[in-house]
């Protein structure tokens, strides 16, 4: 590690992002210690570092150091190489800010506000780790995480509409591209475009099939967000205002989030704080989107095609941290026969391992694949061999997850599962 | 009662001072809609999701949480005790004791609670324990002249309570009211199963 690091810059940031909501958690813990199995990595390594509170501690340490009157008596711990390293290891290294631990607390404490303000911190004193950045500053300098050129992000997209057309056997159906005034923009992750084609034509069917007046932009379509992990503001207000800027351009009403759950978070809830002021328009999830076509008679599904056991992991930005629950259970019990809860479920699932950045720190891979055999088991547990992730991050886990676990199941996003259950409109005229 | 007034006034002062210290960390406006209910979301904070059944880690250790609620109504009798001698406030501190004996008795014994611990964690439970049992011996007379030393025990665990964890007293309620405005905003809490 750097002996000249920036304490000040940290300690700046720390402060900035902590604010007082943050502050009074680190004032509060009792360290009863029953927040540790709450926690994926506690639960796959039962080592005390692994529990929320000790993580919790060594923040609280520096905030009692630096900012409080005890502190300046000698209380606390000061920030400074050691430390700065302990963080590392407890902020970055185990943890995937899932917040199940605040929901479990017993005092009540928002324990990721203060690994968020940890982050800010190591990352203002530039500890973050290289692989966590280096995705950070592509999509600053790209317009997306993996450096999808506009023309590769436009051919596929022209190759994906021809083939929307042959399944759908409409030559009229669309992926528009850069359409002014439509009334949704949708935006993807650029896994889609790269890996996984076919969940970016699964939602263009059900765009197509619920008749929608919707588009994609040729630039401003990379839904995830970085920022959200390095907890660097200013890096995630400008990957936000990208977004922002094709919405303007483009004239939509509404910004709707493919599947991602840090992609969802960061849109609607964090965007306009990094970007201080609230949108002026709406900004909701494909999930919830979905649900309203069911809901609404727009689009008619036959789980019958879906008879093999299903079952739904819930993405923690998207479900504890997203306040979005219930629409992928209305959408999933509509498209399929034998939908499975896992145990436990909604905002008491586990996190699989891939969030909070983790995914991108190859240092820590062992760590993520570790804490994830609680995934592993809870997917087991249902017997499903059909697992739905409405989110892309969460699809790469539970991949690896499946290989490592021999699990022997298929992982599929929301709209895949509802793409294949659609009943084809009926086109007009021939009613 | 001659120690309880410089003692309440040095917990007083210095709890607001650390109150203080978290508010000039700054408030950030909120720009985001709300999906849900601040209110309703703090509302739960305080109610539903303080039972024994809201929350995994509660439903793994019931025996830690029962005795955490009869050691902090315990505690809270023993203040009581202290000023109204009632005898049933000193069964209620003998049997909060007894539970906080019985957390620490844990903190000391089980290796994953001893290796979370710091000095701290073992004086406030010692000190606040021995407060309350103080406070039942006193009122049962079963210990001559622990009535009399009732009203300094109560000084000293008042001088250190915001020197300590004990100062979860203030802060528990702030920290509590934080998260659930937070998670009512977002429409996690109340929970909407």
């Amino acid at each position: 590690m750097d002996a000249t690091l920036d304490i000040q810059a940290g300690l700046d940031a720390f402060r900035a992002k902590l604010q007082e909501a943050g502050a009074v958690g680190l004032d509060a813990c009792v360290r009863c210690g029953l927040c540790a199995g709450s926690c994926h990595y506690h639960r796959a390594d039962p080592v005390p570092e692994n529990v929320p509170a000790h993580k919790l501690a060594l923040v609280a340490d520096v905030f009692r150091r630096h900012f409080t009157p005890l502190g300046r008596l000698g209380g606390g711990r000061r920030l400074d190489e050691e430390m700065a390293r302990l963080w590392l290891d407890a902020v970055y290294g185990r943890c995937s800010m899932c917040g199940r631990c605040s929901v479990n607390c017993t005092v009540g404490i928002n324990l990721p506000a203060a690994f968020r303000a940890a982050r800010a911190a190591l990352t203002a004193m530039g500890l973050t780790p290289r692989d966590l950045q280096a995705v950070v500053d592509l999509a600053l300098a790209t317009g997306n995480n993996m450096a999808v050129t506009k023309e590769d992000w436009v051919d596929t997209v022209a190759w994906l509409e021809e083939e929307l057309q042959a399944e759908t056997g409409d030559p009229e159906a669309r992926i528009p591209m850069d359409r002014k005034g439509a009334k949704i923009l949708f935006t993807v992750n650029p896994r889609e475009p790269k890996f996984f084609p076919l969940s970016l034509q699964a939602s263009a069917k059900v765009f197509w099939a619920a008749g929608e007046d919707w588009t994609v932009a040729s630039e401003g379509w990379d839904l995830t967000n970085y920022g959200l992990f390095n907890c660097n503001d200013r890096e995630a207000g400008t990957i936000t205002q990208a977004l922002v800027d094709a919405m303007e351009r483009l004239g939509c009403e509404t910004l709707v989030v493919g599947e991602c759950g840090h992609g969802f978070a960061s849109a609607r809830w964090e965007g306009p704080e990094w970007l201080g002021g609230t949108f002026p328009f709406k900004v909701r999830s494909f999930l919830e989107v979905m649900d309203e076509y069911v809901r609404e008679g727009r689009i008619r599904l036959d789980p019958s095609f879906h008879k093999t056991p299903v079952t739904l992991h819930d993405p923690c930005n998207l479900v504890r941290h997203g306040g979005v629950r219930e629409p992928q259970r209305r959408v999933l019990r509509q498209a399929v026969q034998d939908f499975r809860e896992m145990a436990p479920c909604g905002t008491e699932n586990y996190c699989c391992g891939g969030g909070g950045g983790q995914l991108a720190m190859a240092a820590y891979k062992e760590r993520r694949m570790r804490s994830g055999s609680v995934k592993a088991g809870q997917i087991r547990a249902t017997g499903a061999k059909v697992v739905v992730a409405p989110c892309h991050n969460c699809i790469d886990q539970l991949s690896e997850l499946n290989k490592e676990y021999k699990l022997d199941v298929k992982i599929k996003s929301v709209a895949e599962i509802v793409a294949d259950a659609i009943l084809t409109p009926v086109p007009q005229g021939e009613a | 009662m001659l120690p309880l007034l410089p003692a309440a006034l040095w917990c007083a002062l210095l709890l607001a001072l650390q109150v203080a210290s978290a508010r000039a960390m700054g408030r950030r406006p909120v720009h985001a809609p709300a999906a849900g209910s601040a209110a309703a979301g703090v509302r739960y904070a305080f109610t539903g999701a303080l039972l024994p059944w809201a929350k995994e880690s509660v439903r793994e250790h019931l025996p830690t949480y029962a005795a955490g609620i009869l050691y902090h109504l315990g505690l809270g009798a023993a203040f009581a005790r202290v000023f109204l001698p009632w005898r049933s406030l000193s069964v209620l501190a003998l049997a909060g004791s007894l539970a906080g004996l019985t957390l620490l008795l844990k903190r000391i014994l089980v290796p994953g609670s001893r290796a979370l611990s710091r000095p701290d964690d073992f004086a406030s439970n010692a000190l606040a324990t021995a407060f309350a049992a103080l406070a039942g011996l006193a009122g049962l007379a079963w210990v001559p002249g622990a009535a009399a030393i009732l009203p300094w025990a109560c000084a000293a665990l008042l001088v250190y309570i915001p020197l300590g964890k004990l100062r979860h007293c203030v802060f528990f309620f702030l920290s509590r009211r934080r998260l659930g405005a937070f998670l009512g905003r977002r429409g996690t809490w109340p929970p909407q199963e």
